[in-house]
């Protein structure tokens, strides 16, 4: 590194150059940066920042892709608000998975994983049971999972009456369309598991054991040791899964398609069967822009979602504050 | 001397162009052209793709210059997004009319009217409903591929055996079979089902049952739902018939009913006795079944005056925006739609109606009697057809989702009326965010 | 030994002295609880692929009816589902998809993270939370214009729109290689250029070399990521069945092949299969990169 030059020590010559040298440098390493950081500009600028603004835009116009967008105002933001009857069901289910499916999410990851710190013999297999669905491509997982719940004939329900338990019409019926579909969620929690099983692992033993003697009980222990200990781990998956219930759209769409079984399997004829219980805000942001090409519309139906999706984000960072607890640096 | 060469070469190719380009420019020039080839998706599948292959070697024959490849398996969804992707096809056929409007409305297909005129075709060759259905607001976008007529098919074994004469003829005639044709298994579930009442299954649809009372979709540019007392009356009857079966029994049996398109379809493997559908199920029962002793009638009615008349379309042509070669397509399905012999052989390949008036009445036609009964109901003046609308079928879908849940219990009885109305705001709020002028 | 298991092994020895026999025997029975109720729940979470693979085994109408049990056992829907069915040009396409796009994602987000975590310069944190806001938000906030713009270049109905932006940085992959880049010490960069090596050169030779578990991870990732793929795919190449991936396919294949459930669930587990088996194959990458996104994260 340069030092100060002492005073009249160095000739302005040398000064001047080693000035010269810095501000090369400078401009070679931002040079590399910008050869580095090129690919993300590019894609960030041209696959993101843009189409931001576009959606904006299109959200104001009535636009069919064939023609050039049409201004149209607040018409679009009007039938999303007042009109559109599809638009209130669309954004219950979306809040039904994020109140329930997220938090039920997040208590079988980690009663799996704590179910696995116990395990003495033979845990690397049942973690490897546990995780295997997770593998399962989503749509696999959705056919195997309808065929399964098929209310006449499939194993489920030949199960379930052979024990006499009465049995739900599962994917056929609008109350249990959705928890049919969070038990199929359920059986891929596998990622999420290995995730809280690594922090459960991690949390320090020494803070079980003083615990313990200071008379703590099993439920008090992880009350007060392991949960605080693996908070950040719980608001990493609390985030993750409010974020995907915000874009689920594959296993809805799958699954009403194949259990509607209509002639013309997807598409609007059946997305959200039965009776809309399926009917996520993403599935009906898909058939407004892709089946109906009301792309004008969608893109408004698009920045309400933008606006829900950061408003959510940003209280759940906020509520962070008061119940996550990083142990060690700060971030 | 070589002014004058070159003088004679320019008149030379004067006249050949002027010349030429009449021959060029004539109906059905067999004169030397340039060979082309024009890309044709059509929804059909399997066998029936081949029925369409060989009307299209016909069509080769006539027009030797002009080869047509063709893409089965093609959808609105799939059209669509190769329309707006720019990929889309020289020509195209559909199943369906649904998504006419929007196409002919934003351009996507063609205005054909220029060629018609132009080729002097004269459309009252189509019956008056074909003519409704190729047709959005006085612009014609296409032509007809066939016609289908809907009815009502009914396994004359079971009848035989529960006793039961003929086909039954009005609604509570059907009620009163679909009762005795049940049969049930000993844990109470049923296992031969005499008639689903339920809709959004198979052909079951509001849009397929509204002819069988009468039921028109709109009255003025608006949704006429809750306005014409048919649809109200036509919902009871089937709530009542849902009610009397159970609706649980009849999801559950449905989800044993096996897929619509296969041998296992439940009429074809005795697990429904009754039901409506299209004429081109005599093709495949044929195929798949052919050991069933099966009947076909005009679908029962609410008003004996209705008899015989039921609900017809029919797959529709045309010309999409960005075509390459709109000429050749349009010889294409002007063959396929008036060519007689193109018109019958595609008929008899497929089972489906023939499209013009005068292969209507070909006796060839009309020798198979199960086939005859949807002819007669196509010709049938009261046959109606589902609107042309710019929002496609959206109002269909729609008003079988209130369906859904009428047929579930979910709406009262009393709320039915209030639902209709409901159900007509909907649509009629997609209609003019559409932009359709009413 | 699995980091779960040595935490058991080490349980196990701090309980060397013998405790009393009271203790000993309520420890076992605790013992039998948690590996019955292990057991139990493993049970529930293997039984859909029982059932799965029961009914590929089935006749049609076996299928549809309430037996549970195969009776005979049809070998045979294996081979017919391939007869049925392209889904060999199905698989093509995946990996083509799946292959490129990984590829892609690697080349562009290394050294994007490379430059978010080891170079110093002006805006870099900004970058970094514009990064976490493209991860943040739901997809379907940008799909339209992108969706747009793929159609006005001609490039809907083949795979392209869903290969290239991948070779301009993935938000996520981005995000992880990052974290795991901060992890690195100065030390190994520093030697490096003591030596003279260039940044690029620091890069390619020690971080790559490094980081090699993290890449892992994120090839993994990416790659499970475009085989699972179904929106994507959907919005895409719906319209051209030649382009269709194993996802797509699948979906599909009920009402376009005219097939049953029979087939369909063969045709099922013939998707899950080759995950599983790669899994079983790269276990440890898996797993350590599963508990890199949350640890890191």
């Amino acid at each position: 590194m340069t030092s100060a030059p002492v005073a009249g020590a160095l000739p302005a010559a040398v000064v001047r150059d080693r000035r010269r040298a810095k501000r090369k440098a400078a401009w070679r390493r931002r040079g590399l940066v910008l050869l580095l950081m090129s690919p993300w500009l590019v894609g960030f600028t041209v696959f993101f920042a843009y189409p931001l603004v576009m959606s904006a835009y299109l959200s104001f116009t009535h636009y069919d892709l064939l023609s050039a967008p049409k201004w149209v105002g607040t018409a679009n933001y009007r039938y999303l608000f007042e009109q559109d009857q599809q638009v209130w069901p669309a954004v219950k289910n979306t809040l039904w998975l994020m109140v329930v499916f997220v938090p039920a999410q997040v208590l079988c990851a980690f009663g799996l994983a704590t179910m696995l710190t116990r395990a003495r013999y033979g845990a690397g297999v049942f973690r490897t049971i546990f995780y295997l669905p997770a593998l399962a491509p989503t749509v696999a997982a959705t056919l195997g999972f309808v065929y399964l719940l098929n209310p006449g004939t499939g194993p489920v329900n030949v199960v379930l009456e052979h024990l006499g338990i009465p049995t739900p019409l599962w994917f056929d019926s609008p109350q249990w369309a959705k928890p049919s579909l969070v038990l199929l969620g359920l059986w891929g929690i596998g990622t999420m598991m290995i995730i809280f099983l690594a922090a459960l692992i991690d949390v320090p033993r020494h803070l079980y054991e003083s615990a313990s003697l200071d008379g703590a009980n099993a439920w008090q222990r992880m009350r007060w040791v392991t949960l605080p200990s693996i908070s950040p781990v719980i608001l990493f998956a609390v985030v993750i899964g409010v974020i995907d219930s915000l874009q689920y759209f594959t296993q809805a769409y799958v699954a009403a398609a194949i259990a509607s079984g209509q002639a013309a399997s997807e598409g609007p004829t059946s997305a959200g069967y039965p009776e809309d219980s399926t009917l996520f805000y993403p599935v009906l942001l898909y058939l407004q822009a892709f089946s109906y090409f009301n792309m004008g519309y969608a893109s408004a139906m698009t920045m309400l979602l933008l606006v829900v999706a950061l408003t959510v984000t940003v209280l759940i960072l906020r509520s962070s504050r008061l119940w996550v607890f990083y142990a060690g640096a700060r971030r | 001397m070589r002014r004058l060469t070159l003088a004679l070469a320019v008149l030379g190719a004067l006249l050949l162009a002027v010349f030429g380009a009449n021959a060029r420019g004539g109906q059905d020039a067999r004169a030397a052209k340039e060979p082309v080839t024009i890309s044709f998706w059509v929804p059909f599948t399997a066998r029936e793709l081949g029925v369409i292959n060989s009307a299209l070697a016909g069509f080769h024959k006539k027009y030797p210059w002009i080869t047509v490849k063709s893409t089965g398996n093609t959808n609105p969804t799939k059209l669509t997004a190769a329309i707006r992707g720019g990929n889309a096809p020289d020509a195209v056929a559909l199943f369906e009319t649904d998504t006419l409007g929007a196409f002919c409305s934003s351009g996507a297909w063609l205005d054909l009217s220029s060629h018609i005129k132009s080729d002097k075709l004269n459309m009252n060759i189509f019956p008056k409903t074909i003519q409704n259905y190729t047709a959005y607001e006085n612009k014609r976008c296409a032509l007809p591929l066939l016609a289908d007529a809907y009815g009502f098919y009914y396994n004359k074994a079971m009848l035989a055996k529960a006793g039961l004469k003929g086909p039954p003829k009005t609604l509570a005639q059907l009620s009163a079979y679909a009762k005795r044709l049940t049969v049930k298994n000993a844990d109470g579930s049923i296992k031969v089902l005499g008639f689903n009442p339920l809709m959004n299954w198979y052909q079951n649809s509001p849009v397929h049952f509204g002819p069988i009372t009468g039921a028109t979709w709109m009255k003025d540019g608006k949704s006429n739902l809750a306005g014409d007392p048919n649809w109200a009356a036509l919902l009871r009857w089937q709530k009542s018939l849902v009610d009397w079966f159970g609706y649980e029994n009849l999801i559950k049996w449905q989800a044993k009913a096996g897929d619509e398109w296969t041998s296992s379809n439940a009429f074809e493997s005795g697990k429904l006795a009754m039901n409506l559908d299209g004429e081109w199920r005599t093709a495949f029962v044929k195929a798949d079944a052919p050991n069933i002793s099966y009947g076909t009638a005009p679908h029962p009615v609410s008003k004996p005056s209705l008899y015989g008349s039921g609900f017809v379309i029919g797959s529709i042509m045309g010309i999409p925006k960005g075509s390459d070669h709109e000429d050749e397509a349009w010889l294409l399905l002007k063959y396929l739609s008036t060519d007689s012999k193109a018109v019958t052989g595609l008929s008899l390949g497929l089972r489906n109606v023939p499209s013009t008036l005068p292969t209507l009445r070909n006796p060839v036609l009309r020798k198979d009697p199960q086939f005859k009964v949807f002819l007669d109901i196509f010709a049938n003046p009261k046959s109606s057809t589902q609107p042309v609308l710019k929002i496609g079928a959206q109002n269909q879908t729609l008003f079988s989702t209130f369906i859904s849940k009428w047929q579930a219990g979910h709406v009262a009885s009393k709320d039915l009326h209030a639902g209709l109305a409901n159900v007509d705001k909907q649509i009629d709020a997609a209609i003019g965010q559409s932009g359709q002028v009413p | 030994m699995t980091t779960v298991e040595a935490a058991a092994a080490e349980a196990r020895t701090l309980e060397r002295r013998k405790p009393p026999a009271r203790y000993r025997r309520r420890q076992f029975l605790i013992a039998v609880a948690d590996h019955s109720l292990l057991i139990a729940v493993s049970l529930m979470f293997l039984a859909p692929f029982a059932f799965i693979a029961l009914t590929s085994l089935m006749t049609n109408q076996q299928a549809l009816s309430p037996r549970l049990w195969p009776e005979p056992f049809q070998w045979g829907n294996y081979v017919d589902v391939f007869r049925t069915a392209p889904l060999w040009r199905y698989a093509l396409n995946t990996m083509l998809y799946a292959g490129l796009a990984t590829v892609g994602v690697l080349v562009s987000s290394i050294p994007v993270a490379y430059a978010l975590s080891r170079l110093r310069w002006r805006g870099r944190d900004t970058v970094f939370v514009l990064v976490l806001v493209a991860l943040i938000l739901p997809f379907q906030v940008t799909v339209i214009p992108v969706y747009v713009l793929f159609a006005k270049l001609h490039l809907v109905g083949s795979l392209w729109p869903l290969i290239l932006p991948n070779f301009l940085g993935d938000a996520f992959s981005i995000f992880l290689l990052r974290q795991f880049f901060l992890t690195i010490p100065e030390e190994y960069a520093d030697a490096a250029r003591v030596d003279g090596c260039g940044e690029i050169r620091i890069l390619c030779t020690v971080f790559l070399r490094l980081a090699k578990p993290a890449i892992a991870a994120v090839a993994l990732f990416e790659f499970l990521f475009c085989f699972n793929d179904f929106f994507g795919p959907l919005l895409y190449t719906s319209e051209n069945a030649d382009n269709w991936t194993l996802s797509l396919g699948l979906a599909q294949f009920r009402t376009i092949y005219q097939v049953e459930w029979n087939l369909t669930m063969a045709a099922t587990l013939i998707l899950m299969a080759p995950v599983i088996l790669l899994f079983f194959l790269a276990q440890r990458a898996f797993v350590e990169g599963v508990t890199l996104t949350g640890v890191k994260g």
